[in-house]
């Protein structure tokens, strides 16, 4: 990653208390994010530890079709995960999307699902449509001009994983 | 047909507003090309061999005399007079200067248009039938649930960074006039024993370097649940279709590398996911809305034929280019983009304005623009044939030459496109100008030659009766024949004849090919059914025998 990044959750600047472990390096005592392979091998132990949990999901050449990491493997350990962290390796792709709407709308997760990797201004929007609420942008950005990239479009025509129903809902709604 | 309310208005409008804010990023510096690039496509917005080259959608090929005439502006306007209607029944601009795109936008806007997700790796304009709403048999209008899949689909935030372009078709009759079976997903609209409307859905379809018929994936999706069936279909295809390799990341190649059944097997996991939340049925109100739209107009009650006053030249523009109703005393009039050495496809703006006159008085003010790149008036008075051959023909719009040899379909190629590896548009003019006696053209019968300038495929050569390749070798262009395709409800890939032909020797082998089939055909077979009853051999030995 080239420039700095910052934090922001739920619409406001956030600090970071999170820390990226590798998978060699031990987990310490601060909140920890580590890969799904860690988090599969050791879920047991982490269980036991009791600390707070991330996991950073690969978007990118793993799996019979150089895919990425499957979403699905998550739904066991969802309940000790505070943090599921979205790698968008390039922002073309768009895998990551996917992702974030089935925790939220097939898992029902409530934690925090963050955008990491290339999250420039044009895909904001839709990332918050799918339910992402964490946003790691380049530290030169300020508040007013993140707030205009994910109102970019004053509407949506579906639903997602966001709160909108979509304008072929809401042409209909009773109030 | 459809008309915006204040929703779909306002969505538009600021898409433009968006854009031109993206240009000026662009322009200032902000944005780097590569990340502007994905910005532009969507958009509609191509970096071409010469200029920018902008796509502007019509959904399901539907047009209102209106908005062809802002076409005919815009040609004038920011292009060099013309446009050039599309395989996607879209139409392009060859010539815009990209800081006078957001005011083209915004001049479409005025009509309700847009140029929105007309490329870029995202749910693309929807295509149907061009015979929507005036064939007989229909068992449905294609357009209603098109028109419910261009709003879902529009700005998509899961869909819109896919692995790769992803096009949908809708055919509502046993024809398949809109190539379904070469789509990402292919909607067939059927009647269950019940008389019960839905969707029999083929997925994995499409022509590029590595052309696959669609597989069957489900036989009836009930109606309100298609919007949820192709959401899962897109979710598969977005977290399973490659990006590691753009020439193997269409849907049609996740099929094929992981199987028809096993694809299946997660569209209907996912579908029922997604089902099971209603999230995506859609309300009765809503359907009811978007289908009163595409009610038949105000038909007359007429007698169901007229005699047509005695003209050699109308009755042969007839017998071609018009065909049936389902309505007495109606037709559906073709105008052929295709006269005899002209660009397939291309229109000036006097043409589109003189067409939309036409369609104003003539057709319930209604144009379709076809996927073989011709348009259609689909309500026409059968007494008012003479008076609509005359207009057209005073525009060269005229040409009795439906289905026939020179009604081919060429992508620009080399002429315009930065991916072509050969001339496409000059072949056709060449082939056209070979037959251009339209007798001779009339006694070969429907014969669809269809032309690629490269391996990508835009012009269909894989599902030509004949289909024309073209190929580098070697800095010299090379043209590949194959023959035996077809886009209709028999859908079939071409097989190529042999050894490629240079440019000089392409017309001939051509006009080899059609004096075969003359030769040993019986009576009423087209240049297909020929082919399909003696098989290759016969045309192999006639192209290369000695």
């Amino acid at each position: 990653m080239g420039n700095k990044v910052q934090l922001i959750i739920d619409g406001a600047l956030a600090e970071d208390k999170w820390a990226w472990c590798a998978d060699e390096a031990a987990i310490g005592d601060v909140p920890a994010i580590i890969s799904l392979t860690r988090l599969e091998s050791e879920h047991e132990a982490l269980r036991q530890k009791n600390v707070p949990l991330g996991v950073v999901l690969r978007n990118a050449g793993i799996g019979r079709t150089k895919a990425g990491e499957d979403v699905h493997r998550l739904a066991p350990h969802l309940d000790m995960l505070a943090v599921v962290a979205i790698e968008f390796d390039t922002y073309r792709n768009g895998r990551g999307f996917s992702a974030a709407r089935i925790l939220r709308e097939q898992y029902n997760y409530k934690g925090e699902i963050r955008a990491t990797g290339e999250v420039l201004y044009d895909l904001w929007q839709f990332m918050q449509r799918c339910g992402i609420n964490a946003f790691e942008i380049d530290s030169t950005i300020d508040l007013a001009r993140f707030k205009q990239g994910v109102n970019a479009l004053p509407d949506a025509y579906q639903p997602a994983g966001d709160a909108w129903r979509g304008i072929l809902w809401n042409r209909h709604s009773k109030g | 047909m459809y008309r915006y309310d204040e929703f779909d208005q306002k969505m538009v409008t600021a898409r433009v507003a968006q854009f031109r804010e993206q240009v000026e990023r662009r322009l200032a510096g902000a944005l780097s090309e590569d990340q502007f690039k994905p910005l532009r496509l969507m958009n509609g917005v191509y970096l071409q061999l010469h200029a920018y080259m902008l796509r502007v959608a019509i959904p399901y090929g539907t047009l209102s005399a209106r908005q062809m005439r802002q076409l005919a502006y815009i040609a004038r306007e920011y292009d060099k007079g013309y446009g050039h209607f599309t395989t996607r029944q879209n139409i392009q601009y060859n010539w815009v200067a990209l800081e006078r795109i957001p005011d083209v936008l915004a001049d479409l806007a005025k009509v309700e248009m847009h140029a929105i997700q007309t490329s870029g790796n995202c749910i693309r304009n929807v295509t149907a039938d061009q015979y929507a709403g005036a064939v007989a048999d229909e068992i449905e209008d294609p357009r209603i649930i098109s028109e419910i899949i261009r709003q879902w689909s529009s700005f998509h935030p899961e869909f819109s960074f896919l692995p790769r372009k992803f096009k949908i078709a809708v055919s509502g009759h046993a024809q398949d006039r809109a190539a379904i079976k070469l789509h990402d997903i292919g909607i067939q609209i059927v009647k269950n024993a019940h008389g019960e409307i839905g969707y029999e859905v083929h997925v994995g379809g499409g022509q590029g370097r590595t052309p696959f018929i669609a597989k069957k994936m489900a036989d009836f999706v009930p109606r309100d649940k298609l919007l949820a069936y192709l959401e899962a279909v897109m979710r598969v295809y977005n977290m399973l279709g490659r990006r590691d390799n753009s020439y193997k990341a269409r849907i049609k190649i996740l099929v094929h590398e992981i199987g028809e059944s096993e694809m299946r097997r997660m569209i209907d996991e996912a579908f029922a996911t997604i089902d099971a939340s209603q999230m995506l049925r859609l309300p009765e109100a809503e359907a009811a809305r978007i289908r009163s739209y595409f009610a038949p107009p105000d038909f007359e009650d007429l007698p169901r034929e007229e005699a047509l006053p005695a003209d050699a030249d109308l009755a042969h523009w007839v017998k071609t280019n018009v065909v049936a109703h389902r309505q007495n005393g109606y037709a559906i009039v073709n105008i052929s983009l295709k006269p005899i050495g002209g660009i397939p496809g291309d229109a000036s703006a006097a043409q589109m304005e003189a067409i939309a006159d036409i369609a104003e008085t003539y057709s319930f003010d209604e144009i379709r623009v076809t996927h073989e790149q011709n348009l259609v008036l689909a309500h026409v008075r059968w007494s008012d044939l003479a008076a609509v051959y005359e207009q057209l023909a005073r525009h060269d719009l005229a040409t009795p030459n439906l289905g026939l040899i020179s009604d081919t379909i060429a992508c620009p190629g080399l002429d315009y496109c930065n991916l072509a590896n050969a001339r496409s548009i000059p072949l056709a003019q060449d082939i056209s100008n070979c037959f251009a006696d339209l007798e001779r053209q009339h006694d070969i019968g429907e014969l669809k030659i269809k032309i690629s300038g490269c391996i990508n495929a835009c012009g269909h050569h894989h599902v030509g009766h004949i289909g024309i390749l073209g190929v580098d070798k070697k800095g010299t262009e090379f043209y590949q024949i194959s023959l035996g395709g077809a886009a209709d409800e028999n859908a079939a890939l071409g097989e190529i004849t042999g050894p490629a032909f240079t440019e000089d020797k392409v017309v001939g082998a051509i006009e080899n090919l059609v004096a075969t089939y003359i030769g040993i055909r019986h009576d009423g077979e087209r240049f297909i059914d020929t082919y399909r009853r003696v098989g290759m051999a016969v045309f192999k030995e006639r192209l290369y025998g000695e």
